[in-house]
């Protein structure tokens, strides 16, 4: 603590002024998406729609078909996620036991692995995933991130924190590994798996670069794409409208709120991730 | 031998474990990595290779203007972004901890960090609407007189890789907090009483014992923002128009545009090749220069 009231003051400002920051683009943006069509395209500040009216989310429902988009996506989120933390946990647990002989190289090889992104590799993997006949799937988004080197390495750091006496315990009344896993270090672990889990949950669920390259089918586009494609004003959709800035902002509303409810637990979670990994530093 | 087996017998378990996850992989990460770099000496035709031509595409991608032109954009945008993302942060991290009224002090944690949650779509979707000719701040501008005409922001060469580097920032800046954060919170409460007896102000306060104390902190930041800008793509592919390509194509998204749309898979290598080699380098020379181990 600095116990200055002068920097009191400032420290007060400075974060009314940033969180105005983030805060007005927001306000703009939902009260521009309860606007009508007409008062949308009116220039002037909008912190409140000039008529109360879910116009803009109609449009976007019934014409755009935005439901279809938002299901892929939760599907693609709910299914990935489940299985990159299952995969993740598993390889957390081997990389945190002592006295494994070729530990190091496998720890290498997934170090190695966050070395190389998929913005990188971008053109080669479109050709694997040609190869797997994995072009237009949702599958396609599920296997881009099965597991991730960052993530088996959150969970490593978990597990480690678990004395060694519990396994050698389980071990002399007879455990085998899959049950010490499960029954010992799974259930031990939950804020790590959580952390895990919810970012992986946001990091599917903004996914853009896989869903952009992988597919062009209508039918399973995800919900960021199909977002990009209102918010560009890309001529993509069958019907004719012109799309005004009110249905535009209600896309984002829309893609927003699932986030939104998440929030309180991906605070709880995700911050004290971001605590406990910087501190151990 | 017997010693081998035995290891194996012991751990095989354990190793099976992990095998499925090695093989993953191999199959989606090293194999299109060797892949990649087999590509860029290849001539690449719409049907699949037609033979090694050795350096033919690395030439084309040291000589072509428009590669040569977004690998600079590149190197601009990134230094930008990890000057600007990495300086930033401190001061709104030292403001929180100096907030005692836990209320506040989550209200505006929870409100800073909100951005870094939001997809580049949304990021774009939210700042399109606000910087729009019609929109929130041409209107003031124009209406209190400081613009005549409004300005299209989105469309403006001028503007397109400040708002680049702006918007990222902006998204960043309460991850990056939280992690300055958590390093001023370990810091020990004695440390600034014994600077009061010696009679430090403010600044010498955070000059002397915060700055020094988050240095690993600023260490690991300067080097995530680095890495992670060098990679710019999705927000270079919403913002990229007729106007602003010179000025924000990036290398990612030359490799997009040119192996993935007009399948010139050879050229697009050579060019991922390019930026892998650009990413080593300036991580490693930024490691030994803010002596990270």
């Amino acid at each position: 603590m600095l116990k200055s009231r002068g920097f009191l003051i400032f420290s007060y400002s400075l974060l009314g002024l940033l969180s105005i920051m983030m805060i007005v683009p927001l306000i703009n943006v939902i009260a521009t998406s309860f606007s009508t069509g007409l008062g949308s395209m009116q220039p002037g500040v909008i912190f409140w729609p000039d008529k109360f009216t879910f116009e803009a989310y109609e449009v976007l429902w019934r014409r755009l078909e935005y439901w279809r988009p938002l299901m892929n996506t939760i599907f693609v989120t709910s299914v990935g996620s489940i299985i990159h933390v299952f995969l993740s946990a598993i390889g957390g647990y081997v990389l945190a036991q002592s006295s494994l002989p070729g530990k190091k190289l496998i720890a290498i090889i997934i170090l190695l692995t966050l070395t190389i992104p998929s913005q990188i590799i971008m053109v080669p993997l479109f050709v694997v995933f040609k190869q797997f006949h994995l072009l237009n799937t949702l599958t396609s988004l599920i296997v881009a991130e099965l597991v991730s080197g960052f993530s088996i390495l959150l969970m490593k750091t978990y597990f480690e924190r678990i004395p060694i006496e519990l396994k050698e315990s389980a071990k002399i009344d007879g455990a085998n590994t899959w049950m010490i896993f499960l029954k010992i270090y799974v259930p031990l672990t939950f804020p790590g798996l959580a952390t895990v889990l919810l970012f992986d949950v946001v990091r599917k669920y903004n996914m853009f670069i896989e869903p952009l390259i992988f597919i062009n089918d209508p039918l399973k586009m995800t919900l960021q794409v199909a977002l990009k494609s209102i918010v560009l004003n890309d001529q993509v959709t069958s019907t004719n409208d012109i799309i005004t800035p009110n249905v535009v902002s209600a896309g984002i509303v829309l893609a927003l709120a699932p986030l939104i409810l998440f929030y309180p637990a991906i605070q709880r979670y995700f911050i004290t991730g971001i605590y406990s990994g910087a501190v151990k530093e | 031998m017997s010693i081998f087996s035995k290891q194996f017998r012991d751990h095989w378990q354990l190793y099976a474990f992990i095998f499925p996850i090695l093989l993953y992989f191999v199959i989606f990460v090293f194999y299109p990595l060797a892949q990649g770099i087999w590509m860029s000496f290849q001539k690449m035709g719409l049907l699949g290779p037609m033979g090694f031509i050795g350096q033919e595409n690395y030439r084309i991608v040291f000589t072509d203007p428009t590669v040569i032109q977004s690998t600079i954009s590149t190197i601009v945008i990134a230094a930008n972004i990890t000057i600007f993302g990495f300086a930033l942060p401190i001061l709104p991290a030292i403001a929180i901890h100096e907030i005692t009224r836990i209320t506040w002090k989550r209200l505006f944690q929870t409100i800073i960090y909100m951005p870094y949650l939001f997809s580049w779509v949304i990021i774009i979707g939210i700042w399109m609407n606000l910087l729009s000719p019609i929109g929130l701040v041409n209107s003031i501008l124009v209406s209190i007189g400081l613009l005549d005409i409004p300005i299209s922001f989105f469309s403006s060469p001028n503007f397109a890789r400040t708002l680049l580097v702006a918007q990222t920032v902006w998204k960043d800046l309460g991850f990056n907090a939280v992690i300055y954060l958590a390093a001023i919170v370990s810091i020990n409460p004695e440390l600034y009483e014994a600077a009061e007896i010696d009679g430090a102000s403010v600044f010498h306060k955070i000059r002397y014992i915060i700055l020094p104390h988050i240095y690993p902190a600023m260490q690991i930041v300067f080097l995530i923002t680095l890495v992670g800008s060098l990679r710019t793509f999705d927000s270079s592919y919403l913002m990229t128009n007729g106007l602003t390509a010179d000025k924000i194509t990036t290398l990612a998204m030359l490799i997009y545009e040119r192996g993935l749309l007009e399948f010139d898979l050879g050229v697009a290598s050579a060019a991922g090749v390019l930026l892998l080699a650009i990413s080593i380098l300036f991580a490693l020379t930024a490691s030994k220069i803010v002596g990270y181990k």
